[in-house]
């Protein structure tokens, strides 16, 4: 049997997105030798380290979302969720194995590359703790955070700060690799705050990409020269911290890393969005397994791997998850209520492409260049450091591509830049493309989607169809 | 950013001890072999619950949202680790047509057993949803979980299939078939285990962990020989299956299990809670597999004073803290209905404090070795 997608004698069944009582019926096929198969950090088989679990299991150890989500009903998806929900358990046994844990923060997808270059060294990003309190339906990484000075103003990204505090969700870490500068500004707050409860931070300034005020190439080439120094200090610090002088050839083996998982998040996409062979939930898990491969590249790229030949068979065989009349939707900003996908794509509607201010994890970086000025270019692409405007193109390249008929932007409650953001997208994608385009705040976390956001979904999925007719 | 206007440094990691784990957190550390705030804590309060929080015991055992309340309300009076959904280990027998009476004010007695001999099996496997009284543990661990689920492990007690069969037929009998008509017993076990995995597997739809209790197998009930020939199997098929969802299994035997510690280690569960054993006996035996829950007596909490129970555990957790692979002070058996609630604030007060982490919070920063400063 392979590691990568040829399950024996287990045959996922017709693709569809299911209930989590559904998952726990369909459990009961899995044979014990497929839950035996799959363990993280690999070669290890150690039985701390097998993830091939129902939604069942994680509800049990507190994630009550997820009694309310869709799940696609392959195995490979079942494989995703298991191995992302025990992400925690994953980064204490890092630890307990002798691994160096690195917390980098705020510039969403490089600085990992480079942690991962290092023998025995992960990386993985607090900021994606945001997510917790609502897989959780749970105030408590919140309030914590607003117990250490940080309330209702911020975003929900303030939980990263709870989760330092608490010491429960990922061990203490080795590094802390922080990045401000161009990265989000509410963001940064946290950082500063996160650098009173650790021994050290390593401050990584990120430039802003400006090209809308018609800077020269020499202005693109200081960025990045600043970038390739920062990271230079990135290793420098590193190195000194493990003892291992990081060779050219260690660096471009991570690079090649890298760029495997993402080549194969990018066909997924085309796949997802394209034909519409997996969930937008899932979709978004995958895109966001970019920044850090949840903290375990290899088994995370044969994840992925398994998800392309599913993906791939799905397509071949003509296998479609939505509706042909589904609503083809760009979604702006990630929601950090995963109900909020599933919910849309309940009502009819369909995720043809996004724009979740990650796309620098998604670039491919060459190869054929140094390594560390590789990364920074590629990373120059990113849409966290440039202008709206640019984010703004990205949406519109999508929608055209999908032949979009409308454009979701949930912000984020307290989420500054998000404020202003959402507005412009907004009226860029209307005054442009002629778009409807729905915006709201993503509301706090929950049992329930609130009755406005549902209501005003409902009725803006009404009017993007009323306008095929109209 | 004004909201950061105050100058930074105002954070110290003195104030992290004012940031304690929830009971979630706490046990999510100490499954994964991480080191806690404090000793999780779990008096094994039950039927006690119905007691403490005005609901008749009948309503308790029948009603699972009587038996949510009553757990949830004695929860947060003595700030317990746990939730534990239980009344009596006859749930699955019951199930499967064992007869039961309902007293008004005391937990159900048997009346009649489905059986009266061994070697009368059917194919019968039970409907959680529909059997006895197996629906109100399923809508207790609902309620209990949409009220505090995100905070507080919710435990529902699951009788092993050697206690569930032993109230199928007549207990006599099924004794004196362990040595006169042991395949029969054998069989009779196997239609058991099929019921009570059945169960198992609704319990973790409702979204509880299972807790597997076994007390008719205890060493004060039966031998070690007959243990490991009889219950032992089909213990271990039960933690083989929830093993299948990577859950952490109790093992709960109450009495002297001194002479089957090693082969209650062997059944596979990841944490043993004992009763009427030396406590140090089994840090020794099996601390370095599994890890204790237990056990101060349940009899001396009820009647002794609270300064007598504050002693007993703070020696207790002493010698239980030392445990390799983990510890959670507990009761050995069920909190007597009638227990004072000071006893059982006394436990729970000078169980936190004696079990607290001297090194906790932080003390993982700074044995990173790493110097104080930005980079």
């Amino acid at each position: 049997m392979s590691r990568t997608g040829q399950t024996g004698p287990y045959t996922d069944p017709e693709p569809r997105r299911i209930t989590f009582d559904e998952w726990g019926e369909l459990f009961q096929k899995i044979p014990d030798e497929l839950i035996e198969q799959f363990h993280y950090f690999p070669p290890n088989r150690e039985p701390w380290s097998a993830y091939l679990f129902p939604p069942q299991t994680f509800a049990i150890y507190g994630c009550r979302h997820l009694r309310r989500l869709k799940f696609d009903n392959s195995l490979a998806a079942l494989r995703l969720w298991g191995f992302v929900q025990n992400e925690t358990e994953r980064l204490f046994r890092a630890r307990q194995t002798g691994r160096r844990v690195i917390a980098t923060m705020g510039d969403l997808g490089a600085i990992p590359v480079i942690v991962n270059s290092f023998p025995d060294c992960l990386a993985f990003y607090p900021d994606c703790i945001w997510w917790t309190p609502f897989v959780m339906e749970s105030s408590v990484l919140l309030d914590t955070a607003t117990k250490l000075g940080v309330g209702e103003m911020t975003c929900f990204s303030r939980a990263a700060l709870g989760a330092f505090a608490k010491q429960a969700y990922f061990p203490a870490p080795d590094l802390v690799i922080a990045a401000t500068g161009a990265s989000c500004d509410d963001y940064s707050g946290i950082e500063q705050l996160v650098a009173d409860l650790v021994p050290e931070v390593l401050w990584v300034e990120i430039p802003f990409r400006c090209e809308a005020r018609n800077r020269t190439p020499a202005d693109r080439t200081y960025a990045h020269q600043l970038l390739v120094a920062e990271y230079q200090r990135v290793v420098a610090r590193l190195e000194l911290l493990t003892g291992h002088r990081l060779t050219a050839a260690e660096l471009q083996a991570g690079i090649s890393r890298a760029n495997r998982v993402r080549r194969m998040v990018t066909r997924l996409r085309e796949l997802a969005y394209g034909l519409g062979v997996l969930p937008a939930l899932e979709m978004m898990v995958i895109e966001f397994g970019n920044l850090h491969y949840y903290s375990d590249i290899d088994e995370w790229t044969t994840i992925l791997a398994h998800l392309v030949a599913t993906a791939e068979a799905r397509a071949r065989a003509g296998q479609r998850l939505h509706p042909v009349d589904a609503v083809r939707l760009i979604w702006v900003t990630p929601p950090a209520d995963p109900l909020l996908l599933c919910y849309v794509e309940d009502e009819g509607g369909r995720v043809v492409g996004t724009e979740y201010v990650i796309n620098q994890a998604l670039v491919p970086i060459a190869e054929h260049r140094p390594g560390l000025e590789a990364i920074a270019e590629s990373f120059m692409a990113a849409s966290l450091i440039g202008s709206t405007r640019e984010r703004i193109a990205a949406v519109f390249q999508q929608a055209i591509e999908h032949q979009a008929e409308g454009v979701i932007v949930s912000g984020i409650l307290g989420g500054s830049h998000c404020a202003m953001e959402s507005r412009l997208i907004t009226d860029y994608v209307q005054q442009e493309l002629g778009l409807p385009v729905l915006e709201f705040d993503v509301a706090p976390p929950g049992p329930e989607l609130d009755r406005q956001t549902t209501t005003r979904i409902d009725a803006f999925l009404e009017l993007v169809r009323s306008r095929r007719t109209g | 950013m004004t909201q950061w206007a105050r100058p930074l440094g105002h954070l110290t990691t003195g104030r992290l001890s004012s940031v304690p784990l929830t009971p979630r957190e706490r046990f999510g550390l100490l499954v994964i072999d991480e080191p806690q705030d404090r000793v999780p804590i779990l008096p094994l309060i039950t039927a006690h619950a119905a007691h403490a929080a005005g609901v008749s015991l009948r309503d308790y055992y029948t009603d699972g949202q009587q038996m949510a309340r009553a757990q949830l309300f004695t929860q947060e009076r003595y700030g317990t680790d746990f939730i534990s959904l239980f009344s009596e280990v006859g749930i699955v027998a019951e199930a499967l047509g064992t007869q039961f009476t309902y007293p008004e004010d005391d937990l159900p007695i048997l009346n009649r057993p489905k059986w009266l001999k061994l070697g009368q099996l059917d194919d019968y496997v039970v409907n959680p949803e529909r059997d006895g009284r197996l629906r109100v543990y399923l809508d207790a661990a609902r309620h209990a979980y949409e009220a505090r689920g995100d905070t507080v492990p919710i435990l529902a007690y699951i009788p092993a299939p050697f206690t569930t069969a032993q109230q199928l037929v007549d207990g006599e009998t099924f004794l004196i078939g362990l040595v006169a008509e042991p395949e029969k017993v054998r069989a009779l076990l196997d239609y058991a285990t099929r019921s009570v995995i059945r169960f198992a597997r609704a319990v973790i739809d409702a979204s509880a962990l299972p807790i597997l209790v076994d007390p008719l197998a205890s060493g004060s009930v039966i031998s070690a020989q007959h243990y490991q020939g009889f219950a032992l199997p089909s213990e271990q098929a039960v933690i083989k299956f929830l093993h299948r969802y990577d859950l952490d299994v109790v093992l709960h035997i109450c009495g002297d299990t001194t002479a089957i510690l090693e082969l209650m280690a062997a059944s596979g569960a990841d944490l043993l809670s004992v009763d009427q054993i030396d406590l140090a006996t089994a840090v020794r035996q099996v601390g370095n597999r599994c890890r204790l829950i237990g056990n101060l007596d349940t009899t001396t909490l009820w009647l002794a004073s609270a300064a007598e129970v504050s002693q007993l555990v703070e020696r207790m957790v002493s010698i239980g803290k030392a445990n390799p692979k983990g510890y959670v002070a507990a009761t050995g058996c069920e909190v007597p209905i009638a227990t004072p609630a000071e006893n059982i604030t006394a436990f729970v007060k000078t169980a936190a404090a004696a079990g607290k982490n001297p090194d906790w919070p932080l003390g993982s920063f700074e044995k990173s070795g790493l110097k104080a400063g930005r980079g």
